[in-house]
């Protein structure tokens, strides 16, 4: 029997966007022209919009899609950069994006691209 | 000297303005108190720039703005050119008319919004709360009331006092007091029959039972009264009405609010998983209200005789002779704003009764509660002024020139602008289109579409649903427009169409009768109600029909059919395919 395959994939971070109910479509488009590939979506409920934002915040949905997905370690700063300009999160109580560091990952690749690295 | 420059780096230069903080330095640092024991943080109002409320509100005014553009827009468009163009005439009062209908787009905004805000959370907290509080015949007394309450809060109501205005009293004398004098009473009764809907279906939903009986159970007296009121010269009139009463009732207040606190109680009676939980109250709050109105007829034929009517009306015009200046209240836009007040008011005092009195429960949030409220308030003036300037008199400008095509008409010292075989075939063909064209516009139909296919697994596609039912009501409204060319009786259509919707019914599965009988109402929304209605009546009145009513009740059976027939043809397709794969 053949030995099955693993590779695992270093230099890789977790990168996580909190967002308005609608907008996880708007910002996967963007990440498929980055070249970025599988982002997983989940929905949530968010708190704070109306404790502190008052009759304004009837404006902001508090349901929100939290959308995650692996980005190269080298690129974090590029797709960082134009995740926060396509999710318009300089708008107040539209959401917020971070970057969490992760040691390892494994997931099917397809075989050309283990050959070319 | 040249340099090398990462191009990441200059890219992060001229596009975004990077810095970095701690984030320490942002929240508020903790306070103690003399005793060293930390003292909790107050919460803070965010202060907001003028730009930043700006790319706030611009997405959230944008979206939900053009929500109502989509509905509103190509209708009154078709409408305009059409007029310009086959009827050889421009839209007069272009400018009041565009104004008006700027402030239906705009009512319905903030209407639409205020419910989301205001009205929708009692309905879910009355709902979810009172099965548990109260035993069955509370609750169910509480649905009925609550039936009664949504029925004055609904958009559409308002267009049949416009209609009333319409209507000669010599002619159709039971038509005209029920819709002027005695307005009260016929939308009292409306109430009642959606509230009685309510209360039948929350019964259903607890006990499961099958739409199909309580279809032919409750149709059947409604046929023979219609039979009946049909045969009689004096009522009628009074039949297309009461048709149409059941399209108008099933808008965007009744169908949310009375299904919430139906489901609600059939979660509590732990009969809510099936997926067709939700279907049928439209159905059965479109049917109902029709018997009402009807019976109210009847009651009125035998109580008040016809020279009452015209008595009243007499003294009616002489009492506006007389009195020259009216009150604020009385001449638009006032009136428009009374009726706004008046539908919405006593319908929140009826839920803060119940939540507060009965429930003793709290409203989470109630300063957005209460802004909600105010939207609804105000949405709903804002729609009744632009309802009367804007669509009612676009509705019946148009539909009293249609007629020119094909008869002579006052109005149009050229008409008959063409041959009567093309001019009849011009109107039924604009019939057509403006129902196809309105019934793909209404937001509700996407989402019954989506419901739909996904409980049959795709079998049933959106589009399929979304195309049979246009076509259904396209076909239905050229259908009442032809009853009011050929001025035939409105049974020609209502009891062949029945007919045929009965058998359907009988050959069709519990899914299919449930969606097929919904989509009727879902269709027949606050700006369709009355752009057809107000057409129907200028038509009418051109061709000088007594009534321009029961357009929309044709509107109301083609739908049915169609559906039903598709889900027969889906089902028998399905059957033909798995038969194949297994041979």
């Amino acid at each position: 029997m053949a030995k099955r395959r693993m590779t695992n994939l270093i230099d890789v971070s977790l990168m996580t966007c909190v967002i308005q109910k609608g907008m996880a479509d708007t910002i996967n488009k963007a990440l498929l022209e980055l070249g970025v590939q599988g982002a997983t979506v989940h929905m949530g409920v968010g708190t704070g919009v109306r404790e502190r934002m008052g009759l304004l915040g009837v404006a902001v949905d508090v349901e929100r899609e939290i959308i995650s997905f692996m980005v190269p370690s080298d690129q974090v700063d590029r797709i960082f950069e134009r995740v926060f300009i396509v999710g318009r999160l300089d708008t107040p109580g539209m959401g917020y994006v971070y970057v969490t560091p992760l040691l390892q990952a494994a997931t099917y690749i397809p075989p050309n691209l283990t050959e070319r690295a | 000297m040249a340099k090398n420059v990462r191009f990441g780096e200059y890219l992060q230069v001229v596009s975004v303005d990077t810095a970095s903080i701690t984030y320490s330095n942002v929240l508020p640092q903790p306070i103690f108190d003399a005793q060293g024991r930390e003292v909790p943080q107050k919460v803070t109002k965010l202060i907001m720039s003028g730009s930043d409320i700006v790319n706030l509100l611009q997405p959230y005014l944008s979206t939900r703005f053009m929500e109502q553009v989509t509905a509103v827009v190509p209708l009154a468009v078709f409408l305009a050119v059409f007029q310009w163009l086959v009827l050889q005439k421009p839209v007069a009062e272009a400018a009041l008319i565009g104004t008006g209908l700027l402030a239906v787009m705009i009512g319905l905004m903030i209407f639409m919004e205020g419910l989301k805000l205001g009205l929708m959370p009692f309905g879910d907290i009355i709902g979810s709360n009172l099965p548990r509080k109260l035993p069955l015949p509370g609750v169910l007394a509480i649905a009925g009331l609550l039936g009664i309450g949504v029925t004055y809060a609904e958009p559409a109501i308002g267009t049949l006092q416009v209609a009333g205005s319409i209507v000669d009293p010599q002619k159709a004398p039971y038509l005209y007091t029920m819709l002027n004098d005695r307005v009260t009473w016929t939308v009292l009764v409306v109430g009642i029959g959606v509230g009685v809907a309510a209360i039948l279906g929350t019964v259903r939903f607890l006990y499961d039972w099958s739409l199909k009986p309580l279809i032919y159970l409750s149709l059947a007296p409604v046929i023979l009264l219609t039979a009946y009121c049909a045969l009689d010269p004096l009522l009628a009139t009074v039949v297309g009405l009461a048709w149409d009463c059941g399209a108008v009732t099933t808008g965007p207040v009744t169908v949310p609010l009375v299904l919430a606190l139906g489901i609600g109680v059939a979660n509590s009676g732990g009969k809510g998983n099936s997926a067709l939980s939700g279907f049928g109250i439209v159905t059965l709050a479109s049917v109902f209200p029709i018997l009402a109105v009807l019976a109210l007829a009847v009651f009125w034929r035998f109580t008040v005789p016809v020279d009452v009517i015209s008595a009243e009306f007499a003294a009616k015009s002489a009492a506006a002779a007389a009195t020259t200046a009216k009150a604020w209240y009385e001449v638009p836009p006032g009136s428009d704003v009374k009726m706004g007040v008046q539908a919405i008011v006593p319908l929140v005092l009826f839920l803060m009764v119940v939540l507060f009195g009965i429930l003793r429960e709290k409203l989470p949030n109630a300063f957005i509660i209460v802004w909600g409220l105010f939207l609804c308030v105000l949405g709903m003036c804002t729609f009744n002024v632009g309802l009367t300037a804007g669509l009612a008199a676009l509705g019946s400008q148009t539909g009293s020139l249609i007629p020119g095509a094909f008869v002579g008409i006052e109005a149009m010292p050229n008409a008959p602008l063409y041959p009567y075989a093309v001019g009849t075939f011009l109107a039924a063909a604009f019939a057509w289109a403006l129902g196809y064209a309105a019934t793909m516009a209404e937001p509700a139909l996407n989402a019954l579409g989506l419901t739909v296919q996904n409980l049959t697994n795709g079998a049933f596609k959106k589009s399929m649903l979304m195309y049979a039912v246009a076509i259904g009501v396209a076909t239905g409204i050229m259908l009442g427009v032809c009853k009011l060319i050929f001025n035939f009786n409105l049974l020609y259509i209502l009891v062949p169409g029945y007919i045929l919707a009965f058998i359907l019914t009988a050959m069709s599965t519990e899914e299919f009768v449930n969606v097929g009988w919904d989509s009727a109402g879902v269709t027949t929304g606050p700006v369709t109600v009355p752009l057809v209605l107000a057409m129907g009546l200028g038509f009418g009145k051109a061709v000088g029909a007594l009534e321009g009513f029961g357009i929309l009740a044709a509107a109301s059976i083609a739908p049915i059919c169609a559906v039903l027939m598709l889900g027969i043809y889906v089902q028998w397709k399905t059957k033909k395919e798995l038969a194949g794969n297994l041979a």
